[in-house]
């Protein structure tokens, strides 16, 4: 077993160019490599196919249109120059360099993740399906069968051709209690109905549902995982044994150096199989990209400053309009970028649990969206940067009922809707009573960061006659509570989803329950249906058109109130890492944050020519002009 | 005297046990454990910032999936059963697998003793370097100038806590003058600087926190250093040794000396557990890979097995080390008698 | 103090004690600072001490809200006094507002447009020492910081020296198999690592002054024990107690007329000692962010803000530098104390 699993990690080893070092992987006996040229991974078919949702079939069915995109535009640089290290950072050491199981959610996973190409990607700017490691894509008619004619040109980081057989493995992988990840069990349970393989690059998904195109994509893919590397391991431990595990990958970078507790460092292959594809080319162009450990904050800014790390996120207002001032900024050595862009936002909000007695009325619901001075926190404490997040999705183009408007803090109307619900008397503190009791609600919250924020909310609420009080909790403690719905008001945010979900939030089916993201027990008999049917709809428009009548129902009703975004990118980098124009697009992530994404990541270049001029102006005390790029092409409003 | 510190080394084990059980059950009741942190991170719920979600984890567990998740932590068995398993594979000297790091405890903790040992064995060193003299001068020069001069800086020493000389000094030195690093252990580029380079740099980073670890013990040291050659030099013997027409300075030093080390003889004790748990909050604020930050760490991340094992090794340390104490007053100290 | 009948030892330590200069003088501000911080509300408030409104006198320090409309302004919350005086000032009717000369309390956000928090300490606007991150009032926190510290720690020593005095005298008086099993709990109890507990209560309940004084309360009234036993276990073979034994006093005689007045140098000794580590364990607590709740004002809160906040220097510096003044006076007191009660006749050779 031993033998194997080190055959199998040599193997994964010897497709990165600077593997020298690999320190904490188990290191490879002599004369065990593999040739790069190995052939289709082949063995134990017939034990794989044994799994129901996976079958084999010899030909296609007829009347297939196979789609591709090549004629999207480039959105690459072509001055692009090859070569340097971007130099970034984590605030900790991860702690596995598995991307599924146990722990593997941390925020380095993105390093490893996309490092693993999606089947088919999505163009940036035009939103089009664009190829990855599939060429070619269709659907049947029946709207619920994704085709796949995968790149035969795609390996593996040992030399391994991607396969059919690898996109049905990985679906048993996802299925298997092996990985102990039941959200994926769940999941792709619900989701996959089978996957039939035609040929070495032919492969059919057959969904459980009825989808258009993009959501077909969107919910029957997966990434892909290595069956040769998988196969053998996947047993009761192979979380343990694939823990500090290198994963061969499709990606353009691969792991060639790790001290556990400080770096990682990511090579470039030389030899990447996509590297000249058209969407691919002049992008992922430093030779290495090393992350380091920086566990404070304020030593993140000092090594930024000092250029021992080339960009740094600067969303969070403080950073943008204190921190980061200065010489370096002022000489010009580092730029600021400042990009509005459209892609989905996180949802923060505050959700009333109905099964509060006070909380049932909703008058003294809309009683409170009226306290809560949104607006001042906005202005105040987060300097006017972020925008109110009038209904409870954003960055979901179509999908936004855009007529609706956040209540706003009005004295007199949260008076008068607390006065219809009975609250009409004051106490001599100021809040108001009714019957005896206080109108006094407790918010739970698990973001320490935050309570500058629910302080203001907290003392403006005081003027309407409300009072609340903060419970804060750690992290998951206050994640168990809301589950748990020991809450009166919850605060909390939601990751952003590229597709939004209503059901789990507010259908009654989750509503009394422990154990449901329905934080608010919102039991409504109106909305049930829409929900039902949002989650079943297929057409766009019609799907559209039920997202706009849920969120007004969830606005009238005001079950939540939704608070603030931040629908930019905003971050600095030094003057010789240099972007392609324009630096972001409406649909892209922060490619400094997220330099290896498929879809717009790796777009920068380190030019060491400026590089080299920037530390000699340095050392002479010169400056450059100082640049700050505010881009608000697809700012809204 | 041999049966008395054979009985006091017999009742480390109750005590022992006492202890483990006791923290093992209340890791059990609180709240946000591997389990449920495990949930709120499919939700990209973890700290303080919202991450993008995928579209896997919005689902709800079910109580099954629920139950192998526990099983797969060790948590599904009652507190009591769950107990004796780990006492059984402590006493094999298995301290067990951290749920946070996948790594066996026994190896995360070997890795923190380096350091740990340099700062708390550095520390320990000045220390007595520094109040021993100290000590005697203050007491030799009682009321006097330096006397009091030095007892002002002391009194502060000893009344702030030393996390807050740590931040007065990253303040003042590393943010305001930066005369210093903000914290850490070594630089970035350690491993390219010259063996004479790194030594330099350890000390360069080692010179803010040192000074906060010290500013507590150094006090009490001092003081007490100081008080007990006091008393000594108050006692008959050493009136009656003056009297006799021997120099000041050589009663000092062959009498009262003697005996004063005594009350710092039983301070050893509690300095050997220090060397190891230095200071969390220190640790913290200066950012050191410490014993004292892991066990902080591994309480907030509520790694189980973790805080079970520094728990293990501290409570051994104190309890060996209060014996060890009195050990040391038995051997200055000739009139001591346990019984 | 003539007409306290004190006897004859007590005044000499009283005597002894106001002869050690740093420590007398540091009681007595300390004294005068606590006294002063239970009426914080008269010097760092923002409502007004005295409004004069159309013939009448109002006192709004203490009570009730008077709500806007008592004032003829158009609001029902909580009069805006500072807005109130720069009116009445601009009418000139003889209407007038005397604030405090901190015109802030300890938790409103005092927040403008364009100006963004934290700002630097500026006397115009009444900032004494600055604002915090989120614009209150570095000077009111401070203040009202030092009192709920400075309460808690009294609170919680009377506490503690309740139930230590009561076992640890229980232990060394009656010995034995008793004081055998205290002596294992103690020993577990002082290696418990108590972040843990406060941990679990905090995730259970809102952590509040009281709950989290009976989570200290739990874990610090070993220490008063262990005092309590040596020095009860010293006087328990003194000649006088063998003697009232032999005349037949009880025991609770014995322990209340004649070991705890014995021993009582020893806990006055320690007191101070034990509300600056009151203190000091509350403000950890508070900096760590498992303390008192959000937006309750303390020190540790401050530290935290302050050194996330290091540009923002007055915040840190201010706490750091009341820290090291309260905690430096209290040490002074202690050992003037100690000084006072177990004077050491020192042997100097010149």
């Amino acid at each position: 077993m031993k033998r194997i699993l080190s055959l199998i990690v040599a193997a994964a080893l010897t497709g990165i160019a600077c593997s020298k070092k690999a320190e904490e992987a188990p290191k490879a006996e002599p004369g065990s490599e593999r040739t790069a040229a190995a052939g289709i991974y082949k063995d134990g078919l017939d034990e794989l196919f044994k799994h129901p949702k996976l079958a084999r079939a010899d030909a296609l069915p007829k009347g297939i249109q196979w789609l591709t995109n090549d004629s999207d535009p480039v959105f690459a640089s072509p001055n692009a120059k090859k070569g340097g290290t971007y130099y970034t950072y984590m605030d900790s050491f991860p702690l596995t360099l598995r991307t599924v199981g146990p722990d593997s959610n941390g925020s380095f996973r993105s390093f490893l993740f996309d490092n693993q190409m999606d089947l088919l990607h999505i163009h940036p700017e035009t939103g089009n399906l664009t190829p990855g490691l599939a060429t070619h894509w269709a659907t049947n008619k029946e709207q619920n069968t994704l085709y796949l004619k995968l790149d035969e040109r795609a390996r593996w980081s040992d030399g391994v051709p991607v396969s059919a057989y690898d996109v049905a493995f990985s679906l048993k992988f996802y299925l298997s209690k092996e990985i102990v990840a039941p959200w994926y069990n769940t999941q792709y349970g619900e989701e996959y109905d089978t996957i039939t393989v035609f040929d070495d690059h032919t492969v059919a998904i057959k969904s459980v549902n009825k989808r258009n195109l993009q959501d077909l994509v969107y919910y029957a893919t997966m990434e892909i995982r290595p069956r040769h590397f998988h196969e053998k391991l996947l047993d009761k431990d192979w979380v343990k044994n694939t823990n500090w595990m290198i994963e061969p990958n499709t990606g353009p970078y691969q792991i060639s150096k790790i001290e556990k507790g400080k770096f990682v460092t990511f090579a470039r292959k030389k030899d990447w199989w996509a590297k000249d594809l058209k969407y691919f080319k002049n992008r992922f162009n430093t030779d290495f990209t090393k992350v380091t450990v920086i566990r404070d904050p304020n030593v993140v800014f000092e090594h930024f400053k000092k250029g021992m790390i080339d960009a740094l996120p600067l969303v969070i207002p403080e950073y943008w309009h204190n921190k980061a001032t200065g010489e370096p900024f002022d000489k010009g050595y580092i730029e600021k970028v400042w990009f509005y862009h459209q892609r989905p936002q996180p949802i923060y909000g505050v959700y009333f649990n109905q099964d509060v007695e006070i909380l049932k009325d909703k008058d003294v619901r809309i009683g409170i969206s009226h306290a809560l001075n949104i607006d001042k926190v906005l202005k105040t404490v987060l300097r006017g940067d972020y925008v109110r997040m009038e209904t409870n999705t954003l960055g979901h183009g179509a999908m936004d009922n855009k007529t609706i408007k956040g209540r706003r803090f009005d004295l007199a109307k949260a008076d008068a809707h607390f006065k219809k619900a009975g609250w009409a008397e004051r106490g001599p503190d100021g809040i108001r009573v009714k019957n005896g009791k206080r109108l006094s609600l407790r918010v739970t919250y698990g973001y320490a960061t935050h309570a500058d924020r629910l302080v203001i909310l907290k003392e403006e609420a005081k003027k309407a006659g409300l009072e609340l009080t903060l419970q804060k909790l750690d992290g998951a403690a206050s994640f168990k509570a809301m589950l748990e719905k020991q809450h009166e008001i919850a605060y909390t945010g939601w990751g952003a989803q590229d597709r939004m979900q209503y059901w789990g939030q507010y259908h009654s089916d989750n509503a009394h329950k422990t154990q449901t993201n329905n934080f608010g027990n919102v039991d409504d008999k109106v909305l049930d249906p829409w929900l039902v049917a949002y989650k079943d709809e297929f057409d766009l428009k019609k799907k559209a058109e039920l997202a706009h009548k849920i969120q007004q129902r969830i606005h009238d009703e005001a079950y939540t109130v939704t608070l603030w975004a931040a629908p930019y990118i905003r971050f600095g980098h030094w003057r010789w890492m240099r972007f392609p124009d324009p630096v972001a697009s409406m649909r892209s992530k922060d490619a400094t944050t997220y330099p290896f994404d498929g879809d717009w990541g790796g777009v920068f270049w380190i030019d060491e020519d400026i590089k080299k001029e920037t530390q000699a102006a340095m050392k002479a005390g010169k400056g450059f002009p100082p640049v700050t790029l505010i881009d608000t092409r697809h700012k809204r409003g | 005297m041999s049966a008395y510190f054979a009985r006091r080394f017999l009742l480390i084990l109750p005590t022992f046990l006492g202890v483990t059980m006791m923290v093992f059950a209340v890791t059990r009741f609180v709240p946000g454990g591997p389990v449920e942190r495990m949930i709120a991170e499919a939700q990209s719920m973890q700290g303080d910032q919202v991450r993008d979600s995928g579209k896997v984890g919005q689902a709800a567990l079910s109580e099954e999936q629920i139950q192998d998740l526990k099983e797969y932590y060790g948590l599904d068995k009652p507190v009591l059963v769950g107990y004796v398993l780990w006492l059984k594979k402590i006493l094999v000297l298995d301290l067990g697998i951290s749920t946070r790091y996948n790594e066996p405890v026994w190896d995360l903790i070997k890795g923190r003793f380096p350091i740990s040992i340099f700062y708390g064995t550095v520390t320990m060193v000045l220390t007595y370097m520094i109040c021993i003299p100290l000590g005697i001068l203050k007491a030799i020069k009682h009321k006097t100038v330096i006397d009091n001069i030095s007892s002002i800086f002391v009194f502060v020493g000893y009344a702030i806590p030393n996390y807050v000389v740590g931040i007065l000094m990253l303040v003042l030195f590393a943010s305001y003058w930066e005369i210093f690093p903000m914290g850490g252990f070594t630089s970035e580029n350690f491993d390219e600087l010259s063996r004479f380079g790194q030594m330099l740099d350890i000390l360069h980073h080692a010179v803010l926190p040192l000074t906060a670890y010290m500013a507590g013990s150094f006090a009490v040291m001092t003081f007490l250093m100081k008080n007990s050659l006091m008393d000594n030099l108050a006692a008959d013997y050493v009136r009656t040794a003056i009297a006799k027409g021997n120099d000041f300075r050589g009663a000092v030093l062959k009498h009262a000396l003697r005996n004063s080390l005594i009350p710092i003889a039983t301070h050893f004790g509690n300095n050997v557990s220090m060397i190891l748990m230095g200071s969390f909050l220190v640790e913290t604020i200066f950012n050191i890979n410490g014993f004292g930050l892991l066990g902080f760490d591994s309480i907030v991340e509520r790694d189980y097995p973790v805080v079970m094992g520094i728990l293990v090794i501290s409570s051994l340390l104190f309890l060996v080390g209060n014996i060890l104490s009195d050990i040391c007053v038995a051997v200055v100290d000739p009139r001591v008698q346990f019984k | 103090m003539t007409t306290l009948p004190l006897d004859p030892l007590t005044r000499k330590k009283i005597h002894r004690f106001r002869s050690i200069k740093r420590g007398y003088y540091s009681a007595i501000f300390l004294a005068a600072a606590i006294l002063l911080s239970f009426g914080a509300e008269l010097f760092v408030n923002s409502r007004a001490l005295i409004v004069r409104y159309e013939g009448r006198f109002h006192f709004p320090t203490y009570g009730s809200i008077l709500p806007g409309t008592t004032f003829g302004l158009d609001y029902r919350y909580e009069t805006k006094y500072r807005e109130l005086k720069r009116k009445f000032k601009a009418e000139g009717r003889g209407n007038w507002v005397l604030l405090p000369p901190a015109p802030y309390n300890a938790y409103e956000n005092d927040l403008t447009e364009g100006i963004y928090p934290p700002t630097a300490p500026d006397a115009g606007s009444g900032h004494w020492l600055g604002t915090d991150s989120t614009g209150r009032d570095v000077l009111a926190r401070l203040v009202y910081g030092f009192r709920t510290a400075i309460v808690f720690s009294i609170l919680l020593l009377l506490c503690n020296y309740t139930i230590g005095v009561t076992i640890g005298c229980a232990m060394g008086y009656f010995g034995g198999k008793f004081d055998l099993f205290f002596q294992r709990i103690i020993e577990i109890w002082a290696n418990v690592p108590f972040l843990y507990i406060i941990i679990i209560v905090a995730s259970i309940m809102i952590p509040n002054f009281f709950t989290l004084m009976m989570i200290m309360l739990f874990f610090g009234w070993i220490q008063m024990t262990w005092y309590m036993r040596t020095a009860t276990y010293k006087q328990k073979s003194r000649e006088y107690v063998l003697a009232a034994r032999a005349m037949g006093a009880s025991d609770p005689y014995i322990i209340f007329q004649h070991i705890i007045p014995n021993t009582i140098s020893i806990i006055v000794t320690f007191m101070p000692f034990s509300i600056s580590s009151g203190v000091v364990v509350l403000t950890s607590l508070d900096y760590l962010g498992f303390g008192l709740p959000a937006p309750t004002p303390s020190w540790g809160e401050l530290l935290r803000q302050g050194t996330s906040n290091l540009d923002a220097l007055w915040i840190v510096s201010s706490v750091v530098v009341s820290m090291i003044l309260l905690l430096t006076m209290v040490t002074f007191v202690g050992e003037a104390v100690r000084e006072a009660f177990d004077p050491k006749k020192h042997t100097v050779y010149e």
